[in-house]
C-alpha cells in the first residue's frame, strides 16, 4: 500500500528554558508574562543575569532603575550584568 | 493598588500559609482590610531569648511599588530591644531599607524579624536608651526585655519586683506603660524613676 501525503500542518509548542518556575520579582510563572503584559512570548522576554537568575526582562528592568548605585541582582545581590548569549 | 503589589502579595499570602512555620506556630499573618494594603503580622520570640513564649503583633503596609520597595512594618506590641523603639515601635534593620531586595517576601521578612530578636545589633540602634542598657548592664537588660515580654506579649516570667515598683508610681498617678517606661529606662530605680517623673 501507498500512501501519499497532499499537505501537512506542523505544529509545535515552545516554553522557556529557566533554571526556575517563577520570577523572582513579580512571582508569576515564566510561562506567563509579568503582570504589566498580556501575551507571553517575544513581547514580554525573560532575560538573564551573569549570575545565572532570570526574571520577566520587564521587572528587572523596572528593579535595575530604581537603584541609584548598586545595580544588584534581587535574588543573590551581585551586581548585575545582562548574560548576551 | 498597582496590579503587582496586589497579585504579588497574594501569592506571598498563600506562600506563609502554606509555610513549615505556620504549623510550628512560630510566623502568622493576617489581612486587616480587603484591599491588601495591609497586613496583621505575628511572629514567636525566639527560644533562649529573653522574647521566648512571647507573641509579638506587627503592623505591615504594602506601599504601590511593592515589591520594588519594602514593606513598611512596625511593632504594635511593645518590645524591649536595642533595634527597636520602645515608644513606637519603628524597627531599625536594614532589608527594610537599603538593603531590600525585590525578592524577598512577607515570609523572609518575619523570619528576619525573628532572627533580629535572637541577634540585636546594640552598636547601630533604633532606641538609645535600651542599647546602652544593653551594652552597660546586660543582666538588667535581660530582666526587662523578659518583662516586657510578659506585660506585652503573653511571656511566661513574671517580676513581681517590677510589677510592685510599678504599682508604687500607679498610686501616684502615673500610667502604667509610663510607669514601665521610665522604670526600665532608669535601671528599676525607683528613686531616680520617681525624680525623674517629678522633676
Amino acid at each position: 500500500m501507498k500512501v501519499r501525503i497532499k499537505s501537512w500542518t506542523g505544529v509545535a509548542t515552545w516554553r522557556w528554558v529557566a533554571n526556575d518556575e517563577n520570577c523572582g520579582i513579580c512571582r508569576m510563572s515564566f510561562e506567563s508574562t509579568c503582570p504589566e503584559c498580556a501575551l507571553p512570548g517575544d513581547d514580554c522576554p525573560l532575560v538573564w543575569g551573569v549570575c545565572s537568575h532570570c526574571f520577566h526582562m520587564h521587572c528587572i528592568v523596572k528593579w535595575l532603575n530604581l537603584q541609584p548605585l548598586n545595580k544588584q541582582c534581587p535574588m543573590c545581590r551581585q551586581s548585575w550584568k545582562f548574560n548576551v548569549h | 493598588m498597582a496590579n503587582m503589589a496586589v497579585s504579588r502579595i497574594k501569592r506571598e499570602f498563600k506562600e506563609v500559609m502554606r509555610s513549615e512555620e505556620i504549623v510550628q506556630c512560630s510566623i502568622k499573618i493576617e489581612l486587616v482590610n480587603d484591599s491588601w494594603t495591609e497586613l496583621r503580622g505575628e511572629i514567636a520570640g525566639p527560644p533562649d531569648t529573653p522574647y521566648e513564649g512571647g507573641k509579638f503583633v506587627l503592623e505591615i503596609k504594602v506601599p504601590e511599588t511593592y515589591p520594588f520597595n519594602p514593606p513598611k512594618v512596625r511593632f504594635i506590641t511593645r518590645i524591649w530591644h536595642p533595634n527597636i523603639s520602645s515608644v513606637t515601635g519603628a524597627i531599625c534593620l536594614d532589608i527594610l531599607k537599603d538593603n531590600w531586595a525585590a525578592a524577598m517576601t512577607l515570609r523572609t521578612v518575619l523570619l528576619s524579624l525573628q532572627a533580629l530578636l535572637a541577634a540585636a545589633e546594640p552598636d547601630d540602634p533604633q532606641d538609645a536608651v535600651v542599647a546602652y542598657q544593653f551594652k552597660d548592664k546586660y543582666d538588667l537588660f535581660l530582666l526587662t526585655a523578659k518583662h516586657w515580654t510578659n506585660a506585652y506579649a503573653g511571656g511566661p516570667h513574671t517580676f513581681p519586683d517590677c510589677d510592685s515598683k510599678i504599682q508604687r508610681l500607679k498610686d501616684m498617678g502615673i500610667d502604667e506603660h509610663e510607669a514601665r517606661a521610665v522604670l526600665s529606662k532608669e535601671n528599676w530605680n525607683l528613686e531616680k524613676a520617681t525624680e525623674g517623673l517629678f522633676s
